[in-house]
């Protein structure tokens, strides 16, 4: 037990930090709000040429086979500087190709992954946006060695820049037992996808994604068919955990730009920092950082260990959902008006923080999560002991 | 980052169970319920009977009541996390062993050899016990202002003054003092600390009464004490030998001993254990057909509480890491002492609203869920954000040593 960062931790992050903080200022992440493709692709190189894509990969497919706790730092470093990268969509993506994959489909895209030259993302959302199996209604039905693709995804991450995405289907009714759903590879180009993007709050690129007819070889199932549900639950619990640290990363940092302002803006004869009324609000400011951040790197260590996470991952979402976003209402506050003119910079980590609060599980559906385990299982419940595992 | 235990700890955990299950007799338990002191107490002086007697001698043979000390003084000079697991396991049992009070640590870091020799084997064996005088009547959470005088007069010091919650002064063998040296310093820079024993003449001990004991308390109640005092010192002359440390460098060596005893195994357990006991009690249990455990609500705020009290864990394990490595809290001690009691707090006002009238019986009375214990950690657990420094105090310190925000101007 040390849940300090260790000196190969330490020096990830300060690297990552110093590389970040010349190679994407704040200018760079308005100019992309407003760029047709959202991203610098000379900066998704630079990123690829320190491993960043490739993180957390196999050796065998040009990644550096580091742990998620590692590829948690990169994130929120990623989040800190709010970088405009597609970065946390194709890591999802590729760690469960690398994962759950074919050793053919591992060997088609994992290397290209970690040279920076594919741009992944996933698809499961659809009207309903809780994340549950039930909600899932696109169909892939059979045909030949085919399967054909009809229905509609919504909040898709970087759909136009991706080359290929993961898309959660129906491919039979629930049962008890089954859920019915199978995940799916498919290239974003593929005739009868058409996609509109949405216009969201941090000006990053989502989309509506219309799959009408769309046919795809059956070697493109990942895993077996029907025996989706429990991928794609390993993929949004990896995918929550590190949004989570990108979430964590980018409040920090608005933060400690409230708590540098606190410092030298003078009100009432001295720095309005020296009132407790602001103090006391710094400390709580810092102290749901740092819960945040041991939840969320608990959640990533036990994966990297192969033990069960879901609650842990559960835990660490709903409370930075509601942290996350007082600490960065908080920190306008701090800042008073002009906190919310244009020309600061504060709105960019604002707009996004907020977002993602909203992505990948909302505080109930979490907590409704961690009721479940918490409550309709036999056995007492011990803090610092595994809870009663759900079953699939 | 490593969010586990090694082998060997997992181990001690394993073997301090097995002691658990085969010595808290119940002869044990009836003693413990019969003599409730709370979760800090009962280890302690007159609530100590022959079978809890017993059980401590045994303990002690282990080596678990100093397993983090020094092997020179009486301790097993194993890591600070195994003390830790040894404590909260205990603690879990409704017996504190623990010797992260204040006294102890700061022994070691600021006493000198002969001290050490004389007092940490005897605090670990349980012989020694130190009652805490720091808090006045006029203090409260400006302990620095404190005005009990300590004059030097030729190989002793005389000490005259009031001292406030000396819990356990009824019972400890010694005090453990800070005193004002130099009146004419500032505040921080003219105190220093003194260990003596209680029978030194001229000590008054006055007992004051809690609310929280009326009627008793069960045992695992945070706090639940029914008793602390005020003490007071007239002329009590003591050796030069009683001053820990350097004179006039008190401050230093008091926060020393208080920054370790705002973490541990008990703070972060008086904080939590109700979020385990009302979650397997709406598991278990029923108020006429009604089951809380289905109520949306309940639910959605048991798991909201939950994450919290998750949060009290792993910043109580931040603590140990950062006291493993041999380090100094800069502001993460008093971040968890501002954290984990509020958390408390909040998790007793929701279960008044989950059982409603039922939160309200205390022990003894008809119809009372779990011996009333939620009613009476109602008047227990807001206590845990004052004493020990108040949360306030605490958010000053994260702020000001933590993220170096100035401090204001007065009036």
């Amino acid at each position: 037990m040390d849940v300090l960062l260790n000196e190969d931790e330490a020096t990830l992050r300060s690297t990552t930090r110093e590389f970040l903080e010349a190679e994407c200022p704040p200018s760079l992440v308005r100019q992309m709000e407003k760029d047709a493709k959202g991203y610098p692709e000379s900066l998704w190189q630079k990123v690829a040429e320190m491993g960043w894509q490739g993180m957390a990969l196999p050796e065998k497919y040009g990644g550096l086979d580091l742990p998620l706790v590692q590829l948690g730092l990169i994130l929120e470093e990623v989040g800190r500087a709010v970088a405009p990268l597609p970065l946390h969509s194709t890591v999802v993506a590729a760690l469960t190709i690398a994962k759950d994959g074919s050793e053919a489909q591992r060997a088609a895209i994992l290397p290209e992954v970690a040279k920076g030259q594919t741009i992944l993302t996933w698809a499961f959302t659809e009207q309903d946006p809780r994340l549950l199996p039930e909600t899932i209604h696109t169909q892939a039905v059979a045909d030949g060695k085919d399967f054909v693709i009809n229905g509609t995804k919504l909040f898709v991450d970087n759909f136009a820049a991706a080359e290929r995405c993961l898309v959660v289907c129906r491919t039979a009714p629930a049962s008890s037992d089954n859920a019915g759903l199978s995940l799916f590879l498919v290239d974003t180009k593929s005739p009868g996808i058409s996609h509109t993007a949405l216009v969201t709050l941090a000006k990053d690129r989502q989309s509506e994604v219309v799959f009408r007819d769309v046919r795809i070889p059956g070697s493109n199932l990942i895993g077996e068919l029907n025996q989706g549900a429990p991928i794609v639950e390993r993929m949004l619990d990896r995918a929550t955990a590190l949004l989570c640290a990108q979430m964590l990363g980018a409040t920090r940092k608005d933060a400690e730009m409230a708590i540098e302002y606190a410092k030298y803006r003078e009100a009432f004869g001295q720095p309005i920092g020296a009132f407790q009324s602001i103090q006391h609000i710094c400390a709580d400011m810092i102290i749901w950082i740092d819960g945040g951040s041991l939840l969320t790197y608990e959640a990533l260590w036990k994966m990297d260990q192969g033990l069960p996470a879901s609650v842990e991952v559960s835990q660490a979402k709903a409370f930075c959902n509601e942290k996350c976003e007082a600490v960065v209402r908080f920190s306008q506050i701090i800042h008073g008006g002009i906190g919310f003119m244009m020309e600061l910079d504060l709105h960019l980590w604002f707009r996004r923080v907020s977002a993602w609060t909203m992505r990948l599980g909302t505080t109930y559906e979490h907590r409704a999560r961690i009721a479940r385990a918490l409550l309709d299982f036999p056995g007492r419940v011990v803090l610092g002991r595994p809870v009663p595992v759900v079953p699939e | 980052m490593d969010f586990g235990y090694t082998p060997e700890q997992e181990a001690l955990r394993r073997e301090v169970r097995a002691f658990i299950a085969e010595h808290i007799t119940p002869e044990v338990i009836v003693e413990m319920e019969g003599h409730n002191e709370g979760l800090l107490g009962v280890s302690l002086g007159t609530s100590r009977g022959p079978a809890v007697r017993e059980l401590f001698g045994k303990i002690h043979a282990r080596g678990w009541t100093g397993i983090s000390y020094p092997k020179e003084y009486g301790g097993q000079g194993s890591d600070r996390l195994s003390q830790y697991i040894v404590e909260e396991e205990f603690a879990r049992a409704n017996v504190a062993i623990g010797l992260t009070g204040t006294g102890a640590p700061a022994i070691l870091a600021a006493g000198t050899e002969e001290q050490k020799r004389h007092y940490v084997p005897r605090l670990i064996s349980g012989e020694f016990r130190f009652a805490q005088g720091f808090t006045e009547p006029r203090g409260g959470a400006d302990l620095a202002s404190l005005q009990c005088r300590a004059v030097r007069d030729g190989d002793e010091y005389v000490i005259n003054g009031q001292k406030m919650y000396t819990s356990g002064a009824h019972y400890c063998t010694h005090i453990y003092l800070m005193a004002r040296t130099d009146p004419d310093a500032p505040k921080h820079k003219g105190i220093s600390v003194f260990v003596f024993p209680m029978d030194t003449p001229g000590i008054t001990v006055r007992p004051l009464w809690t609310i929280q004991n009326d009627p008793e308390a069960p045992t695992r109640t945070t706090y639940g004490q029914s008793r602390t005092n005020e003490t007071f010192f007239d002329d009590v002359r003591v050796p030069k030998t009683a001053l820990l440390g350097k004179e006039n460098e008190g401050w230093t060596v008091g926060t020393l001993g208080l920054n370790l005893d705002r973490v541990g195994a008990a703070r972060y357990l008086i904080s939590v254990l109700r979020d385990e006991d009302i979650i397997n009690w709406v598991k278990e249990n029923r108020l006429g057909g009604y089951s809380p455990a289905d109520n949306p609500a309940i639910r959605d705020k048991l798991a909201e509480l939950w994450i919290e009290a998750q949060v009290c864990r792993l910043m109580t394990m931040r603590s140990m890491s950062i006291v493993e490595r041999g380090g100094h809290f800069s502001y993460e001690g008093s971040a968890e002492k501002v954290w984990a009691p509020e958390h408390g707090v909040r998790t007793t006002e929701a279960i008044t609203q989950m059982l409603g009238p039922y939160a309200q019986l205390l022990n003894g009375s008809p119809r009372a869920v779990e011996k009333g214990i939620f009613a009476h950690n109602l008047m227990g657990a807001f206590q845990s954000g004052i004493n020990h420094g108040s949360t306030q105090v605490m958010r000053d310190q994260v702020a000001r040593r933590g993220l170096g925000l100035p401090r204001g101007k007065k009036g």
